[in-house]
């Protein structure tokens, strides 16, 4: 009979433990894409993403403006005129006012600032949120969820009870509490987005943990000694990685209307800098009388929200072929 | 499963018809008016803000009244006698009675006096040495013994009030709610902090009641009310107010009729100057509101050590074109102030010209200059040996016009002032105060609103024992005469005493202790078929006693 | 069973407890003071701070503020509507918008669940593309935003409803309010209801019922609408919560007397109103964790197996 020796366990040769990720994912991620863009609705989502992130990278760059410039000239006699609250207008030389000859695509605003400018720079701070609940979605609530699936029992316990308390907690209730005390501002935006966006995420992440953690090769690479954060992160994340880019995009759409919602009541983005939020408020305060200064943010907060919900009804439907297959 | 979802279902629609149940629309037209904030509290020991004023002077007389062209004429009072030395009221009460029937006696008003320097709420201090100089009021609100109060009620209808020096415009401030009468035996019976949270727990003896009303309540509904001693003259069965925060919602609901009396902002003011029809509903007049940017000269402040140098300070004040503020982002009517008094306030009581009238007399320390403000700006630097100054604007972020004037300030102040950097900082009003009160800050903007029509009501802001909203500045002179004006040799010479306010406030622009920069002005579309509303800039805003609705 | 219940009800208290010292803590321990106002001088405010006992270490304000609770009351405010006592003004606040809550939940629970159903059945069709985008247009939109157009429209130019809220005309004044708060909760059905109803279509049981010979409205009744229902209680129960707090703006434009202008006149009104926020963070995590707990109740009732997996949960 033979025994096993020592050596016998030993690596025969240094090698990468990693599952050959190329093999395994190639053909599954190849699924998705093909789903994804056969899907009318989510191509449709991507494009009109892009267009916003289009316009809000380069049109202020490009505009004759700046966002907080109040536009105005001084005639011969010494009196200030202010572009303010003028419509929609292509520059035209001739006619009577002062401004006749400048370009304002969407108009301005009661200060005298140009709207296209202000649109845009105000979509960047979306798009920044929305870049800020992706990060916090993925680092914050993804290891959450992992950490608390994998380890289960003590630590699955208490990292639960936690987050009942925080989750029993109305959002509404804790952006009020750090508003009294923390500096108005995108800080208040995204300190509030830290301590409540994660909580969805990371349910969605034990969930897929605790299905994962019980498969073969979870334990085929623990019996090779791997340690249990190469687990987690490197063989149970890329695994659940659909489940949680569908969440990450429906997060997206969260998070800007919770910086649209405090800029609205006032405890957002710093005037003059601007967001959606804050120009809506600013829109709303003359909504019947100088209409046009509303729709554009409006229309620009709502296809970027149709956008990023498209692309995540697109993933999902992606990664779950199985309702496609019906 | 789906039962218990069925059984849910009728529980919730019998709920939501259950309370709606109570259709009592009574159809007929009635008066309704916008308040642009929340009533704060019914309890006059404790409002402060100009909606509680309001439905507080709506339902409530005190001694005296302010009639449509603000002169106090008698209220429950039907007669005062003034001694020789003008320290002694004795008022003689008419035959008043509360709603529910009991009289209005003396001692209705000892009691509401008496508490209200016990509770020592925000306005406490104007029964006290720098407004009305009660007897011994200072001291009751800081926990003496209350019947010390020099007020008494020698009978039934006889109210006899000690000062301790004259006091000019005393009877004009018996309009004021902080003086008037709570019905001791009712308040009596409510629990405690109950009172005025509730038609049931809130006493009128004016020309309305409560018919409706919650703290925070965003509509108000009032009814006359019969026992009122003057009832044969209200004409109103009631009204009610509305609250309604965004001007162009008070625009709309004028327009389809819902509200007959609404104020409006600045874009629409403008819009509906345009509108031939609208216009002739405006009526814009001064409301007695002072905006103002306060300078933090404490030199601790980290960053604002600069502003206590004066010539820095009269840089800004040079700096700002208070007529584009107005003109442009205002837009209401407001008017640009260069006094530390607002426009058409304050009468002399001899000549009848406002204490500011004259709006150049300090022209030489506060204009719109640029050169010269870059002339003070460059002392300032070579004086400070700094190039570069970055200062914080706080402001409370209420209201549409606040925010405007703000970043028309900074646009000014940055292009006019090469190397002034302002940064913007709004906060919640409380938030707001805190920093003010606390010295936190270097710029400020503040709106004062005058509680009592003398100069004084501003001037002594800026003593150095003077209210909370300290600019870390102290002058002796100034203070010595603001205090020979208030009890000092001064506060019976009337002559004197007006002219030695214009030397303090000389002193007050010279040193550029604050920047002026207009006073605020009211824009109100009222329905042609209303008439007979009286609008003050002191106290009580608008008063409805003798409106109609045709 | 009781077993169950018992623990589930002891964990939420437990729950609630932790947050009322979590909320109150750092409250109390918040920069700021509920006295800073204009015209007060420093004496006055000490003796103020004396009179309501914030002077004491917080642990025994804490106690001192679980008995106040326990009997039934939230104490008063501090700032807002001075002193006047919190619980009445909370109980009309909260009934206004619980009753505009309910409404909004019973239209969008009945529309979205017919956008779900219909495009479940309508696969891949033109009516699933468009309930799709009409459930997805739901959550493109601040509900805010679609008040203010309904506002505009329906009581100004069309003045069909009462242009601000008014309490003697609940049910046409709650319409607007109503409608636009359950857009939300439509889009949120309407999703979970179709993946639901696509899922069971999908299942073994009604392909066998499919196969007896069972088709059509019966067979979407009795199988698969009942099976599909089950898990879209658990969206409706959370959802009753956030539309009670998520009314604020909404509140505010319309002139409804709710929670969430409470809410925001508490904390911008008149000065930060800590007893307020304290209350009412109470109340908003009271009920949300009443509504789970009586959501987990009805589902160990309905479905043993949750029973069992909660057991391995705890």
């Amino acid at each position: 009979m033979y025994t096993p020796q020592k050596d016998d366990f030993n690596f025969i040769a240094e090698r990468n433990l990693d599952v050959d990720e190329n093999f395994a994912s190639q053909g599954y991620w190849k699924g998705v894409a093909v789903h994804f863009l056969r899907n009318k609705f989510a191509v449709t989502g991507v494009i009109l993403v892009s267009i916003i992130i289009f316009f809000a990278l380069f049109a202020p760059v490009v505009s004759s403006y700046n966002y907080d410039e109040i536009v105005s000239v001084t005639n011969s006699s010494g009196k200030e005129f202010i572009a303010k609250s003028l419509g929609p207008q292509i520059g035209a030389s001739e006619s009577q006012d002062f401004f006749a000859d400048r370009t304002f695509l969407f108009g301005t605003d009661d200060m005298g600032r140009d709207l296209w400018t202000r649109t845009w720079q105000g979509a960047r701070v979306s798009l920044i949120i929305a870049f800020v609940a992706i990060l916090i979605d993925m680092i914050v609530g993804t290891s959450y969820g992992l950490i608390s699936g994998y380890f289960g029992g003590l630590v699955d316990n208490a990292l639960q009870r936690f987050i009942e308390i925080a989750g029993s907690i109305p959002t509404l209730v804790i952006i009020s509490i750090l508003a009294i005390f923390m500096e108005k501002g995108i800080g208040l935006v995204i300190a509030s987005l830290l301590l409540t966006e994660w909580i969805g995420m990371s349910k969605i992440a034990r969930a897929e943990c605790l299905k994962l953690k019980e498969r073969e090769y979870v334990l085929a690479s623990r019996t090779l000694g791997a340690g249990n954060f190469h687990i987690i992160f490197k063989q149970i994340l890329p695994n659940a990685i659909g489940p949680i880019i569908t969440q990450v995009m429906f997060s997206i759409p969260v998070a800007i209307f919770t910086e649209a919602f405090l800029s609205f009541v006032g405890v957002g983005i710093v005037l003059p800098q601007c967001s959606i939020g804050s120009l809506i408020e600013a829109g709303f305060n003359n909504i019947t009388i100088l209409p046009y200064q509303i729709l554009p943010p409006i229309s620009v907060l709502a296809l970027l929200m149709l956008g990023f919900n498209l692309i995540g009804d697109g993933f999902r439907e992606a990664l779950a072929p199985k309702l496609e297959d019906m | 499963m789906k039962k218990i979802f069925t059984l849910l279902m009728i529980c919730a629609l019998l709920l939501v018809t259950g309370c709606g149940g109570d259709d009592n629309s009574s159809g007929d037209k009635k008066l309704s008016v916008m308040l642009s904030s929340n009533v704060v509290s019914l309890d006059t020991a404790q409002c402060t803000d100009s909606a509680s004023f309001e439905v507080i002077g709506d339902c409530i007389d005190g001694l005296m009244q302010l009639d449509a062209d603000g002169r106090a004429v008698p209220a429950i009072a039907e007669s005062f006698d003034l001694s020789e030395d003008g320290k002694t009221y004795t008022f003689h009460l008419r035959d008043a009675k509360w709603a529910n029937g009991d009289d209005v006696t003396a001692d209705d008003f000892v009691f509401a006096w008496r508490r209200h320097c016990q509770k020592a709420g925000e306005y406490s201090y104007i029964m006290g040495n720098t407004v009305a100089c009660v007897k011994n009021a200072d001291a009751v609100i800081k926990g003496a013994d209350p019947t010390t109060l020099g007020v008494s009620a020698p009978d039934a209808k006889t109210f006899v009030v000690e000062l301790d020096a004259p006091v000019s415009f005393f009877p004009s401030l018996m309009a004021f709610p902080t003086f008037y009468p709570i019905n001791e035996k009712f308040y009596g019976t409510l629990s405690e902090n109950s009172y005025g949270t509730s038609p049931e727990t809130f006493l009128s003896n004016g020309a309305f009641a409560l018919s409706s009303y919650i703290p925070g309540a965003a509509n108000i509904q009032l009814k006359k009310n019969d026992n009122y001693w003057n009832a044969t003259k209200v004409a109103l069965d009631g009204f009610q107010y509305q609250v309604v925060s965004s001007s162009d919602n008070a625009l709309t609901s004028f327009k389809n009729g819902t509200l007959n009396v609404v104020g409006i902002g600045g874009n629409q003011v403008e819009h509906v100057q345009k509108d031939a029809e609208l216009s002739k509903n405006l009526k814009t007049f001064l409301s007695g509101y002072l905006y103002y940017l306060s300078f933090n000269q404490d030199p601790k402040n980290h960053h604002a050590g600069a502003l206590a140098n004066v010539n820095l300070r009269l840089a800004i004040s040079n700096a700002i074109d208070r007529e584009s503020l107005v003109n442009n982002y205002v837009m209401n009517g407001a008017k640009a102030t260069y006094t530390a008094v607002p426009i058409e306030f304050a009468p002399n009581a001899k000549t009848g010209k406002f204490f500011a009238e004259d709006q150049k007399q300090f022209a030489d320390v506060i204009n719109f200059d640029v050169s010269k403000a870059q002339e003070f700006l460059t002392a300032a630097k070579s004086e400070l040996g700094k190039d570069e100054f970055e200062l914080n604007l706080i402001f409370s972020n209420e209201g549409d016009s606040t925010s405007k004037i703000v970043q028309a300030l900074k646009s000014q102040l940055e292009s006019n002032l090469p190397g002034v950097k302002i940064n913007l900082q709004p906060m919640p009003k409380a938030e707001y105060l805190s920093n003010v009160t606390s010295n936190n800050y270097d710029l400020a903007l503040v709106d004062w609103t005058p509680d009592y029509n003398d100069p004084m009501t501003f001037l002594t802001l800026w003593t150095t024992s003077g209210c909370e909203i300290a600019e870390h500045w102290s002058n002796a002179d100034y203070d010595k005469i603001i205090e020979d004006c208030t009890t000092g040799s001064l506060a019976e010479d009337y002559d004197a005493r007006w002219e030695a306010l214009y030397d303090a406030e000389k002193i007050l622009l010279d040193n550029a202790v604050i920047a002026p920069l207009y006073t605020d002005a009211n824009s109100v579309l009222i329905s042609p078929n209303v008439k007979g509303i009286e609008f003050h800039s002191v106290g009580i805003d608008r008063v409805y006693k003798n409106a109609k609705l045709k | 069973m009781t077993k169950y219940i018992t623990k589930r009800i002891f964990m939420s208290a437990l729950t609630l407890f932790i947050i009322i010292f979590v909320l109150f803590v750092l409250i109390r321990i918040m920069p700021g003071d509920p006295f800073s106002v204009e015209r007060m001088s420093a004496e006055m405010i000490l003796q103020k701070r004396e009179e309501l006992g914030l002077n004491k270490p917080i642990l025994v304000q804490f106690v001192d503020y679980l008995s106040l609770l326990a009997s039934g009351s939230f104490g008063n405010g501090t700032s807002l509507y001075n002193g006047a006592p919190i619980k009445p003004i909370l109980t009309t606040c909260l009934m206004n918008s619980f009753k505009i809550g309910v409404l909004s939940i019973l239209f969008g629970t009945a529309v979205g669940l017919t956008i779900g159903i219909v495009a479940a059945l309508n696969r891949g069709k033109f009516l699933d593309g468009l309930c799709t985008l009409v459930s997805i247009l739901g959550v493109c939109i601040p509900s805010y935003v679609f008040m203010i157009f309904l506002q505009y429209t329906f009581a100004y130019k069309i003045p069909f409803f009462p242009y601000f809220f008014d309490p003697s005309k609940f049910l046409t004044s709650a319409v607007m309010p109503a409608m636009s708060l359950s857009l939300f909760a439509i889009s949120t059905i309407a999703r979970f209801t179709r993946n639901e109803m696509l899922e069971v279509l999908n299942s073994d049981y009604v392909k066998l019922a499919e196969a007896k010979g069972l088709y059509g409205f019966e067979l979407i009744r009795k199988h698969v609408l009942r099976n599909a229902l089950i898990p879209i209680v658990t969206v409706i129960a959370p959802l009753v919560v956030d539309l009670l707090t998520g009314a604020m703006v909404i509140e505010k434009i319309y002139g409804i007397n709710g929670v969430g202008k409470l809410m925001v006149d508490a904390i911008a009104g008149q000065g930060v109103d800590y007893n307020y926020v304290l209350a009412l963070g109470i109340v908003f995590s009271a009920l949300y964790i009443g509504a789970m707990l009586v959501l987990d109740i009805l589902y160990g009732i309905i479905d043993p197996r949750i029973r069992l997996t909660a057991k391995e949960g705890f």
